[in-house]
C-alpha cells in the first residue's frame, strides 16, 4: 500500500467489480442522466447504478442511487456497502479486512467444530465462490471439510460484544451445521460477509442474511449524507479512516457522537455556494507605471462576470457588439473610459462624449434594463416596505414635471442644503450616482452568482450569464405563491413576539468551517479589549464543601419543583461570566506562549509537525470521547469496546514520541509542552481503565459465574 | 385574552399584555366615554396599534345600539397594510370568541394606482396617469359614447360593478388592499369604486392622512362619514407638517409654462365645441347661474379632486358673472398667469400677506377676490363640460387654480414668498412663488369639529403640551406613557468625539471637515465589525449623505465596511429605495447583516421599522435641524412666535429632536427586542438639546454614556451585546411586572391597579 501505484480509475473500478463477482454490472456515470431508462426484468432490482464517488488508493465508495442488491466489495481498505433486497433499507457498515481478500477467495485460520461443545479442530478455512474448504493443521485429524456453497442455506454468527467467541455457524439444507471458531472478530466478519455475498449471489437469499448491528438500518439518503459529510470535511474523513476502518470504532459508534451533524445537515441539504466578492468592482484601482499616462486595468473573468451581473446594459452591449463590431479589447477600453468619466462627476463632459460615440453612450446612460427590472421586482416587495405605493395617496405633492417632482414640497432642506453642487436637468441622463451603484452592487452580491462554473473566456462568461437569466425569466412569476409569501411575511411582521408563544423563524444554520478560526478571532478580540488585563488565567477560587454544594443543589431542585421553570437555570450575568472565562481560557491555552496574538505556537512549527500534532490531538479527542462515554461498563459489548479503545490509545504513545523525536531541537520544548496535555489525558483514561479492570476482576472473582 | 375595563369587555388577541398597553386602553376608553379628543404618547415597541384597535372594536361591540365607526389614518400605505394585518389577527380572535356577532367590515382605501386591477390602466407609471387612464375608460360621457359605439374602450371591471349596482357589496371581513384586488378580480368588479362605495358602511376604514386632512381629497372621500366616529391619527408626531403642507402651493416657471399650454388647449377645445356642440356650453352657463351645486349629482366616476379650501370656507353662492362664460374665464386665467409671471421676474426675495397680494392683483390684473375664490370650481366645471379625460396633462393649470382659490379664501395664517433663486445656488435663476400655510390648526379644524373623538398618538409627542397649541384643540386626555422593561434592552449613547478625541458634529462650519467625516467613518467601521445583523445610519440630508459616502468611497472606508456587511442606500428615487430596503431585509435574513444609509425626515425614517435583527444599532449622524435659512421656515417661525409665543430656537430644537427620536425609535418593536442608539454629535450632550428627547429614551441614557469617544462607545456596545445575547425570562420575577396575564388583570381590582402600573 505504501508503494506508489498508478491506477486508472475506470479500469481500477472495473477490476474491482470483476473481482468481487459483479462482472455483469452495468456502469453508470454520475450524476446519472435523468433520461436513462431502467430495466424492469430482474427479480429484486432493476439495475444497479454504481457510481463511484471517489476513488483514492484502495478506498472506494460506491453509492447506489436507486435500488439495492446484495453486494460486497472486498478491497484492501474496504468501505463497502452491504445491500439487501429490501429495496429501501440498506445496511451500511464497515468491515475491516487485514489481509487482502483475494478475489472470491477467503482464507482464515479457524477451528472447525461439529457442535458448540466441541473444542474444535484448528486449521485453515478457505472459501471460494463455489465451495467451502476446511483443512486442519494436522492433516491426520478428521475435521476436513469440503462443502459446496449451494448446499449452504444460511449463516449465523456470534455478535461482537457478546461474551462468546467469534463463531460462524453455516447451516446446510439438511439442517446440519458447520461451526467455525475464528481467532478474532474481524476474521469472522470477513467470512460472514463473504458468505453473505456468495449466498445472495447464488440467488438463495437467506431469510436473515446477517444479523447486522441493531441500529444499522439506514435510508439511502442518510447514507449519502454521511458520505457527503466525509467528503466535505477532510478531517472527519481522516478520523473515519483511522478509527472505523481500523476497527477501533464501528460505523455506528462513530456516527452516534455526530448525530447533530447528521440532523442539521439533513435539514439543510443545500451546500453553501461561493458568492460574489463584497468589494465593489469600481474599487479595482488601475495600476500605473508611474512614467507615462498609461493606466492598466486587470480584468479577470471573475470581475467581468460581476460587471455583467451588475450592469445588464453592458452585458447586452457586449453580446451584441463583441466581436462583430468592435474587438473585446476596445470594448473594455471604452467601458473603463466611461467609468472614468463617471468618476469625474462631470455630467456635461459625459454628455458630450456620449454624443460622439454611440457605444460609449451605452455605458454612460442610465441602465434601462435595470429600470424595467426594478418595476417588475417592486411588485414582489414586502408590502410593509412598499413605499412606492405611497405615492398614490400623496395628494399634497403633486408632481408637475418629470425629473423634479420633489421641488414642490417645502423640503426642510433635506434635499439640498449647503452644497453648492449643481447639475443641469438635461444632463440628468448621464448622471449616475454612487448610491445607485452601491445599491446595485449589494443586490447582486445578495442574489449570488447565477453561473457556477469557472470560465476562462469572457465570451463564455457573457453567454452563460445570458442563459441563466433567460432560464430564470422563463420560470416566470408564480403569482399565487409570491403573494402568499408576501402575506406570510406580513403576518409575521405584525405579530408581537413576546406576547405569545414563539414561532420558529426560518433560520439558516450557522456553518463554521473551522471552529478554530472562531476562537482565534475571539481571542484576538479579547486581547485587544482587555489589553492590559494581563492575559493570565486567573483561577476563580472556589472553596465549597461537598455539603454546601449538595445543599444548594437540593435547594434549587426543590424550588424548581415548587415553582416550575420560571427563572432561567443560570443567571444571565453568571452565564456571561462563564462564557467569558471559557473563551479566554480556550484562547489562552493556545496562545500563552505566542507573543503575537494572531500567531499561535502551532503556526511556528513546521507544517508537517503541526498537522500531525493536530491530527493526533483530534484522534485522541475522538477516542477519549468514546472511551469515557462507555463508562460505566454495563454490557460485555461495552467492555469489548473499551478494550479496543484502550489498545488504540496505547498505540498513540509511540506516535507522540516519534513526533517529539522528529522535530528540530529548537521546537522540541514547545512540542513537548503541547504534547503534555495529550499525555495527561491519555494517562487519566488508562489509569481509569486499569482501576476499573482491577475492580472488575475482583468482582468477577466473587462471582465466578461470570455474571455480567 | 379577554378582560374587563369598566363596562367594556376587551378582546385582545395575545396571551399576555404589557401593562402600558393596559393603561393606554384605560385612558383611551375614558376619552371615548367623554366623547372628546385625546393625545397619547406611548413609546414605540409597545404595541400601540393593537391596543388601539382592540379597545375600539371591543368598545363598539359592547355598545351595539350606538355603533361607532373607526377611521384609522396612517401616514403610508405600508403602515396601512400593517394595521389591517393586525386587525385581521384581532378579528379572527374576536370571531372565535364571540361568533358571528363580532363580524365587522374593515377596508383599506387607497388611490386607483394601488387598487386598480385593469392591466391596461395599471401600465401607467404614476398616480395621475393611472387616474387619467381610469377616467378615459369610465367617465360618464365615455360610457355614453361606448353605448352607441362598441369600439370605444371601456373598463370591464367598472362596467360589471355598475351592472351589479346595489348588489355589489363586500361581505364582512377585513380587507387589505391586496385582498380587495383579489376580491375584485374574482368578482370582476372594480375594487377601487367598490371600496369607495363601501367606505360609508364599513366599521373600520384605514386610509392615509390626506384623505381626511387635505380638503381636495377629503371633500370627495370623507364627505359622508358620520359624526359618531373615532378618528385615529397614528404616528402623528408630524401631523402639523402634514396639515400645513395640505394647504400650501408653490408655483414655478415650469408651472406657468405648462399652464399656458393648458390654456391654449382649453381654448382650442372651446372653439371645437362652439363649432359642433354649442348647446353644452350654454347649458353649463345656465347651471353656473344657478350656483355651483353641481357636485352632488355627478356620477361617482366623474368625481375629481374637490376644492382645495376647506368646506366651511367655500361660499355657497352663484359663480360671479365675469367668469361664467368659458372664454371670459379663460381670459381671467391668462391674466392671472401673466401677473404671476411678472411677479416671478423679481430680483429680490419678497414676502407678503395674501391680502396685499390680492389687492395688488386686483389693481394690476383686474381680478377681484371673489373671482379668485371660484377659480378652482369653475375650472373643474369647464373641464367636465369639455369632456377632458387626460387630466394628468392639466396639472399645471390646476395648480394655478388651487393657488388662486386659496389666496382668495384665506387672509390669515398664510404668506406668499417669492424667491428669485435658491439661495444655496444664487447663480442659477430659479424663481419660485410659494403660498405657504403656517397654521396647522386650519386644516385639522374641520376634523376636530366634525368627529366626536379624535385620537392623536405616536411614539414621540414630547413635549406633549405643544401639540394642543399647534393644532388648537382641547384634549380631554393627554398622557405620556413610559415603558416598563424586563431588561435594559435599549442602549442610547451620545458620542461626542472620535477616537482621536476631536469633536464630531454636523454643525454647518464643521460638517465638511475631513476629520469629522473620517471620525464618522471610523465609528461606523468599528461598529460594523462588532454588531451582528442590521445597522441603520441616519444622516441629516441627502446631499450630506452623498458627500460623506463619496468621501468614504475615496478614502477606502466604504470598502472596509463592505468587507463586513453589505451596504444599501436610500435615494430620492422611491422605487430604488424600496428595492434597496427589500434587499437589506433579505441580507439581514441571511445572517450576516447589512448597513442601511438613510436620511432623517426621509421616507424611510418616517415609516419603516428596523425591528429585531433588521436593526440592532442606529447611528444618528448629526442633529437633523431644518434648513434654517429657508424663507418658508422663517415665516412659519415668525407666525408661531406671534400667535403661540413659541420661541424660534425652541421650536427648531423640538422639531430636530423629535425627528432624531423618531429615527432611533425604529429599532425597537417589542420588549424581547433589543437595540443600541448612537447619537453622534457633540451637541446632543448639551442639556437643552438632550432634554427634548422622549422620556423613554432619556430614562435609559445613563450619565456615563453622555460624552463618549469612539473607542468607549465600542466597548459599551460590546458589553451590551454580550449581555443581550444571554437568555432571559419574559416574566421578570423581581419588581414590577412587565407582562400581565389574564389572571393578573383579573386579580387587580381598580384600586390596586394603579400601584401596579405607575
Amino acid at each position: 500500500m505504501k508503494d506508489d501505484i498508478f491506477i486508472n480509475q475506470a479500469k481500477y473500478i472495473k477490476e474491482k467489480l470483476k473481482k468481487s463477482g459483479l462482472k455483469n454490472v452495468k456502469l453508470q456515470a454520475t450524476p446519472m442522466s435523468s433520461s436513462t431508462k431502467l430495466d424492469k426484468d430482474k427479480k429484486y432490482f432493476r439495475r444497479i447504478l454504481c457510481s463511484i464517488f471517489w476513488v483514492d488508493l484502495g478506498f472506494s465508495v460506491f453509492t447506489f442511487s436507486r435500488l439495492f442488491f446484495p453486494l460486497r466489495l472486498p478491497s484492501t481498505f474496504s468501505f463497502a456497502l452491504q445491500i439487501f433486497p429490501s429495496r429501501s433499507a440498506i445496511s451500511f457498515s464497515h468491515y475491516n479486512i487485514h489481509k487482502t481478500m483475494a478475489s472470491g477467495l477467503v482464507t482464515k485460520r479457524a477451528k472447525y467444530k461439529t457442535t458448540i461443545k466441541d473444542p474444535g479442530t484448528p486449521g485453515h478455512l478457505r472459501m471460494t465462490l463455489e465451495k467451502i474448504l476446511f483443512v486442519p493443521h494436522n492433516p491426520k485429524s478428521a475435521g476436513k471439510l469440503d462443502v459446496e456453497f449451494r448446499y449452504i442455506k444460511g449463516q449465523k454468527h456470534t455478535k461482537e460484544g457478546s461474551n462468546k467467541p467469534p463463531w460462524l455457524n453455516l447451516t446446510n439444507n439438511q439442517n446440519g451445521s458447520f461451526i467455525f471458531e475464528f481467532e478474532n472478530y474481524s476474521d469472522l466478519q470477513d467470512c460472514r460477509d463473504f458468505v453473505g455475498k456468495v449466498l445472495a449471489k447464488s440467488g438463495e437469499v437467506s431469510e436473515k442474511p446477517t444479523v447486522a448491528y441493531p441500529d444499522e438500518q439506514l435510508s439511502a439518503s442518510e447514507m449519502e449524507l454521511r458520505i457527503k459529510l466525509l467528503q466535505e470535511d477532510s478531517e472527519l474523513q481522516k478520523l473515519h479512516k483511522q478509527f472505523v476502518l481500523s476497527g477501533v470504532l464501528t460505523e455506528a459508534e462513530f456516527w452516534a457522537t455526530r448525530k447533530k451533524l447528521l440532523d442539521r445537515e439533513a435539514s439543510k441539504k443545500m451546500k453553501q455556494r461561493l458568492g460574489f466578492k463584497s468589494a465593489m468592482v469600481s474599487d479595482i484601482k488601475p495600476s500605473t507605471d508611474g512614467r507615462t499616462n498609461k493606466v492598466t486595468f486587470n480584468l479577470t473573468p471573475e470581475i467581468i462576470l460581476q460587471i455583467f451581473a451588475e450592469k445588464p446594459a453592458v452585458h447586452r452591449a457586449f453580446l451584441s457588439y463583441v466581436p462583430n463590431k468592435i474587438s473585446e479589447r476596445n470594448f473594455w477600453t471604452k467601458y473603463f473610459r466611461a467609468e472614468y468619466l463617471h468618476s469625474t462627476k462631470n455630467s456635461i463632459a459625459a454628455a458630450a462624449e456620449a454624443a460622439e460615440d454611440e457605444e460609449l453612450a451605452v455605458f454612460l446612460k442610465q441602465d434601462d434594463i435595470l429600470a424595467s427590472e426594478a418595476r417588475k421586482k417592486i411588485r414582489r416587495v414586502d408590502p410593509t416596505l412598499d413605499m412606492e405605493a405611497d405615492e398614490g395617496d400623496d395628494y399634497t405633492h403633486l408632481p408637475a414635471d418629470e425629473g423634479d417632482d420633489y421641488t414642490h414640497l417645502p423640503d426642510h432642506g433635506i434635499f439640498r442644503d449647503g452644497n453648492k453642487e449643481m447639475t443641469e436637468s438635461q444632463n440628468e441622463l448621464y448622471k449616475r450616482t454612487l448610491s445607485q451603484d452601491i445599491n446595485r452592487h449589494a443586490a447582486v452580491v445578495l442574489e449570488g452568482r447565477a453561473v457556477d462554473a469557472e470560465f476562462e473566456d469572457t465570451k463564455a462568461v457573457a453567454e452563460a450569464l445570458a442563459q441563466s437569466k433567460r432560464e430564470s425569466s422563463n420560470k416566470g412569476e408564480p403569482d399565487g405563491d409570491t403573494s402568499r409569501e408576501r402575506l406570510d411575511r406580513l403576518s409575521r411582521m405584525t405579530e408581537i413576539e413576546d406576547l405569545q408563544g414563539s414561532n420558529n423563524l426560518p433560520l439558516a444554520p450557522l456553518c463554521i468551517k473551522d471552529p478554530r478560526d472562531y476562537f482565534d478571532s475571539q481571542q484576538a478580540n479579547a486581547l485587544r479589549t482587555s489589553g492590559d488585563a494581563l492575559g493570565g488565567t486567573e483561577q476563580i477560587k472556589c472553596s465549597l464543601s461537598i455539603l454546601e454544594v449538595y445543599s444548594s443543589l437540593r435547594e434549587s431542585i426543590s424550588s424548581i419543583k415548587a415553582m416550575g421553570w420560571k427563572e432561567p437555570i443560570v443567571k444571565p450575568e453568571a452565564a456571561h461570566q462563564v462564557f467569558d472565562a471559557l473563551t479566554n481560557s480556550i484562547s489562552n491555552t493556545k496562545h500563552n506562549i505566542g507573543k503575537n496574538p494572531q500567531e499561535s505556537v502551532l503556526d511556528r512549527l513546521p507544517r508537517k509537525t503541526k498537522e500531525e500534532l493536530l491530527h493526533i490531538w483530534t484522534s485522541i479527542l475522538e477516542l477519549l470521547k468514546h472511551f469515557w462515554a462507555s463508562y460505566p461498563i454495563t454490557t460485555s459489548y461495552l467492555y469489548a469496546k473499551v478494550n479496543r479503545l484502550k489498545d488504540a490509545m496505547s498505540n498513540i504513545y509511540p506516535q507522540l514520541e516519534e513526533i517529539k523525536g522528529s522535530v528540530p531541537s529548537e521546537f522540541r520544548h514547545q512540542v513537548s509542552l503541547l504534547v503534555r496535555p495529550m499525555h495527561q489525558a491519555l494517562d487519566a483514561a488508562i489509569q481509569h481503565y486499569e482501576a476499573s479492570m482491577q475492580k472488575r476482576s475482583t468482582q468477577s472473582g466473587e462471582k465466578p459465574n461470570g455474571y455480567v | 385574552m379577554k378582560f374587563q375595563i369598566e363596562d367594556v369587555t376587551v378582546y385582545f388577541p395575545y396571551d399576555y399584555i404589557y401593562p402600558e398597553q393596559y393603561a393606554y386602553m384605560i385612558e383611551l376608553k375614558r376619552a371615548l366615554d367623554a366623547k372628546g379628543h385625546s393625545l397619547l404618547e406611548m413609546p414605540t415597541g409597545t404595541g400601540k396599534t393593537i391596543a388601539l384597535l382592540s379597545l375600539i372594536t371591543s368598545y363598539s361591540l359592547s355598545k351595539p345600539h350606538t355603533p361607532i365607526k373607526l377611521i384609522y389614518c396612517t401616514r403610508t400605505v405600508h403602515e396601512m397594510e400593517k394595521t389591517l394585518a393586525e386587525l385581521k389577527l384581532l378579528h379572527s380572535y374576536q370571531l372565535k370568541h364571540l361568533g358571528p356577532q363580532a363580524r365587522i367590515l374593515a377596508i383599506g382605501l387607497s388611490s386607483r394606482k394601488n387598487l386598480c386591477v385593469n392591466p391596461s390602466v395599471l401600465a401607467a407609471e404614476n398616480r395621475d396617469s393611472v387616474d387619467a387612464g381610469c377616467r378615459k375608460l369610465t367617465a360618464s360621457w365615455v360610457r355614453a359614447m361606448a353605448a352607441e359605439n362598441p369600439n370605444v374602450p371601456t373598463c370591464q371591471f367598472f362596467e360589471n360593478y355598475e351592472r351589479a349596482a346595489s348588489s355589489a357589496v363586500l361581505p364582512p371581513g377585513v380587507y387589505t388592499l391586496q385582498d380587495l384586488r383579489v376580491f375584485g378580480k374574482e368578482k370582476g368588479w372594480c375594487p377601487y369604486f367598490l371600496a369607495r362605495h363601501m367606505v360609508q358602511f364599513a366599521n373600520v376604514v384605514v386610509y392615509s392622512y390626506q384623505y381626511l386632512l387635505d380638503p381636495k381629497v377629503a371633500g370627495i372621500i370623507s364627505k359622508e362619514m358620520q359624526k359618531e366616529s373615532v378618528v385615529v391619527f397614528d404616528e402623528a408626531h408630524n401631523i402639523d407638517n402634514v396639515c400645513i403642507e395640505a394647504l400650501s402651493v408653490s408655483v414655478r416657471r415650469q408651472t406657468l409654462e405648462g399652464a399656458t399650454r393648458n390654456l391654449n388647449r382649453i381654448s382650442q377645445e372651446i372653439d371645437r365645441f362652439k363649432a359642433t356642440d354649442a348647446s353644452r356650453l350654454r347649458a353649463e352657463y345656465n347651471r353656473l347661474v344657478e350656483g355651483l351645486a353641481l357636485r352632488q349629482n355627478l356620477p361617482i366616476s366623474d368625481n375629481w379632486l374637490s376644492n382645495p379650501a376647506l368646506p366651511d370656507d367655500i361660499l355657497k353662492e352663484a359663480v360671479p358673472g365675469n367668469i361664467r362664460r368659458a372664454e371670459h374665464f379663460l381670459h381671467v386665467l391668462r391674466r392671472l398667469v401673466q401677473y404671476i409671471r411678472g411677479r416671478l421676474d423679481t430680483e429680490n426675495v419678497e414676502k407678503e400677506s395674501p391680502v396685499s397680494f390680492v389687492a395688488s392683483l386686483n389693481s394690476h390684473a383686474g381680478i377681484d377676490q371673489k373671482t379668485l375664490k371660484f377659480c378652482y370650481d369653475r375650472l373643474h366645471s369647464l373641464m367636465l363640460t369639455l369632456e377632458i379625460t387626460d387630466t394628468d396633462e392639466f396639472l399645471h393649470i390646476q395648480t394655478i387654480c388651487d393657488f388662486a382659490t386659496l389666496v382668495g379664501t384665506y387672509g390669515r395664517g398664510f404668506s406668499i414668498i417669492i424667491e428669485p433663486f435658491d439661495e444655496r445656488m444664487p447663480h442659477i435663476p430659479d424663481p419660485i412663488l410659494q403660498l405657504s400655510c403656517h397654521d396647522a390648526s386650519l386644516a385639522i379644524k374641520p376634523v376636530f369639529d366634525r368627529f366626536q373623538s379624535v385620537v392623536i398618538t405616536s411614539g414621540t409627542l414630547s413635549p406633549i403640551d405643544l401639540y394642543p397649541r399647534l393644532l388648537n384643540f382641547h384634549p380631554v386626555v393627554s398622557r405620556s406613557f413610559t415603558m416598563s422593561l424586563t431588561r435594559d434592552c435599549i442602549c442610547p449613547m451620545v458620542l461626542t468625539r472620535g477616537s482621536d478625541q476631536l469633536p464630531v458634529s454636523t454643525k454647518f462650519d464643521m460638517r465638511s471637515d475631513p476629520g469629522v467625516v473620517r471620525n464618522y467613518g471610523k465609528l461606523l467601521l468599528e461598529m460594523v465589525s462588532i454588531v451582528p445583523d442590521g445597522i441603520v445610519c441616519f444622516f441629516v440630508s441627502y446631499s450630506y449623505m452623498d458627500g460623506i459616502i463619496n468621501t468614504w468611497n475615496d478614502t477606502g472606508i466604504l470598502k472596509e465596511i463592505m468587507q463586513h456587511k453589505l451596504v444599501f442606500i436610500e435615494t430620492q428615487d422611491v422605487v430604488e429605495t424600496t428595492l434597496a430596503l427589500d434587499n437589506y431585509r433579505r441580507a439581514c435574513d441571511c445572517g450576516r447583516g447589512a448597513v442601511f444609509f438613510s436620511v432623517a425626515r426621509g421616507k424611510v425614517a418616517e415609516g419603516i421599522d428596523f425591528d429585531r435583527h433588521y436593526g440592532r444599532l442606529v447611528i444618528m449622524f448629526g442633529v437633523p435641524f431644518q434648513y434654517t435659512l429657508s424663507k418658508i421656515l422663517l415665516a412659519r417661525l415668525e407666525y408661531l412666535r406671534d400667535t403661540f409665543q413659541i420661541k424660534e430656537g425652541d421650536f427648531l430644537t423640538f422639531d430636530a429632536l423629535r425627528q432624531a427620536a423618531q429615527c432611533v425609535g425604529r429599532v425597537i418593536r417589542s420588549k424581547a427586542d433589543y437595540g443600541m442608539m448612537i447619537f453622534a454629535d457633540k451637541r446632543y450632550s448639551r442639556h437643552d438639546k438632550r432634554s427634548k428627547l422622549p422620556s423613554w429614551i432619556l430614562s435609559h441614557l445613563r450619565e456615563v454614556n453622555l460624552n463618549l469617544s469612539t473607542d468607549m462607545a465600542l466597548h459599551i456596545a460590546k458589553e451590551f451585546l454580550r449581555k443581550m445575547a444571554q437568555p432571559h425570562d419574559k416574566i421578570s420575577g423581581s419588581g414590577r411586572k412587565t407582562l400581565l396575564s389574564q389572571e393578573d388583570l383579573e386579580r387587580m381590582g381598580d384600586g390596586s391597579m394603579h400601584e401596579m402600573l405607575y
